[in-house]
């Protein structure tokens, strides 16, 4: 029950806060890393643009969550929930792609074209 | 230090919680559980999304070029912008700077209707030139196959995400009305918190959203 206990607790910011400067900063790398999407978007860098754009706006989401979602002050169970959701998203991302990666030309729908057909 | 050490109820505890601090506990968990459904409902957007860029590349491709790309990076700037008020909103309210918070608050919610009127732009020059989902696609400059798909991903993902804009915005606005009549301070501003959570979220998604639709 004690005030001191709840270590983790996200009031024990309540009466001071963050300074301003940490959000503003935040915001500036967010904007730089908008930037960098559209820079690289544009270029043709083949198979790695996915990679690249994906990398990008993981570590955007990351910058979001942790600093203005202050999952850095967020207790376990927070986290958790949140982690694993993003966990089981993973798998079944796995699983599908999984799927479409060792697929037989032959079960392709009309007019598709993948990366790594042969003929196009 | 707060109400709750004392006999006088607090107006904010509901009778079902001992104590705000476990009341405080159990509503941020709800929150970050249903945000975590909410990263579930994208993920299988996303996912409809990589099947069918797998299958139709050369269309995805095309068709994402032919996308306003200064109308998603304003809409980009606008949300990251919107992300950072709502953000300092709550920093605000938790130093009970009421004014300051819904100065801010009334900032985000500008953005959200910005960021809808630049959707709609764009939605509308979308049904000018017949770039619609599935059987209504007619648009002459992209014919390679696939491309209706792209077109049916497009609706389906950024609808889904401004139907999100717009529930987000309602519910600052609520928080907005409930800030200018004082009902929150530094020692009560869980629902300022919480709103803005959700906020985030929709700024989460647009984050993946604008790369994938209009940068492929």
């Amino acid at each position: 029950m004690a005030h001191e206990a709840t270590d983790t607790h996200p009031s024990k910011d309540a009466h001071h806060g963050h300074g301003v400067g940490r959000y503003f900063l935040i915001w500036a790398l967010l904007l730089v890393g908008t930037a960098t999407t559209v820079i690289t978007g544009r270029m043709d860098l083949g198979a790695a643009n996915i990679f690249i754009a994906l990398l990008i706006a993981s570590v955007k989401a990351t910058l979001v969550v942790l600093f203005f979602m202050h999952m850095t002050e967020a207790p376990g169970a927070n986290r958790l929930v949140f982690v694993v959701s993003l966990v089981f998203s993973i798998v079944l991302m796995i699983g599908v792609f999984g799927d479409l990666w060792t697929r037989n030309p032959m079960t392709l729908p009309t007019g598709a074209s993948t990366f790594d057909a042969p003929e196009r | 230090m707060s109400s709750s050490d004392t006999h006088a109820p607090n107006p904010h505890l509901a009778h079902h919680y001992e104590t705000i601090e476990k009341q405080d506990y159990a509503v941020r968990l709800g929150m970050w559980l249903f945000l975590g459904t909410e990263v579930l409902l994208f993920a299988g957007l996303f996912l409809g999304y990589t099947v069918y860029r797998h299958f139709y590349h050369e269309a995805f491709h095309q068709a994402s070029r032919h996308l306003d790309l200064w109308a998603g990076l304003t809409n980009t700037v606008v949300l990251i912008t919107s992300s950072l008020t709502v953000a300092l909103a709550y920093n605000a309210i938790k130093q009970g700077k009421t004014k300051l918070c819904a100065i801010l608050l009334a900032l985000t919610i500008l953005c959200a209707l910005a960021f809808l009127v630049i959707k709609g732009i764009e939605y509308n020059h979308k049904f000018q030139e017949g770039a619609l989902p599935g059987k209504w696609y007619h648009y002459a400059e992209v014919t390679a196959p696939g491309a209706n798909l792209y077109y049916t991903v497009y609706f389906l993902t950024t609808g889904l995400h401004a139907f999100h804009v717009i529930v987000g915005m309602s519910i600052l606005i609520w928080i907005l009305s409930r800030v200018l009549r004082g009902h929150f301070s530094e020692s009560y501003y869980v629902p300022v918190e919480l709103g803005g959570l959700y906020w985030h979220l929709v700024d989460l998604v647009w984050i993946f959203l604008f790369p994938l639709l209009y940068l492929i």
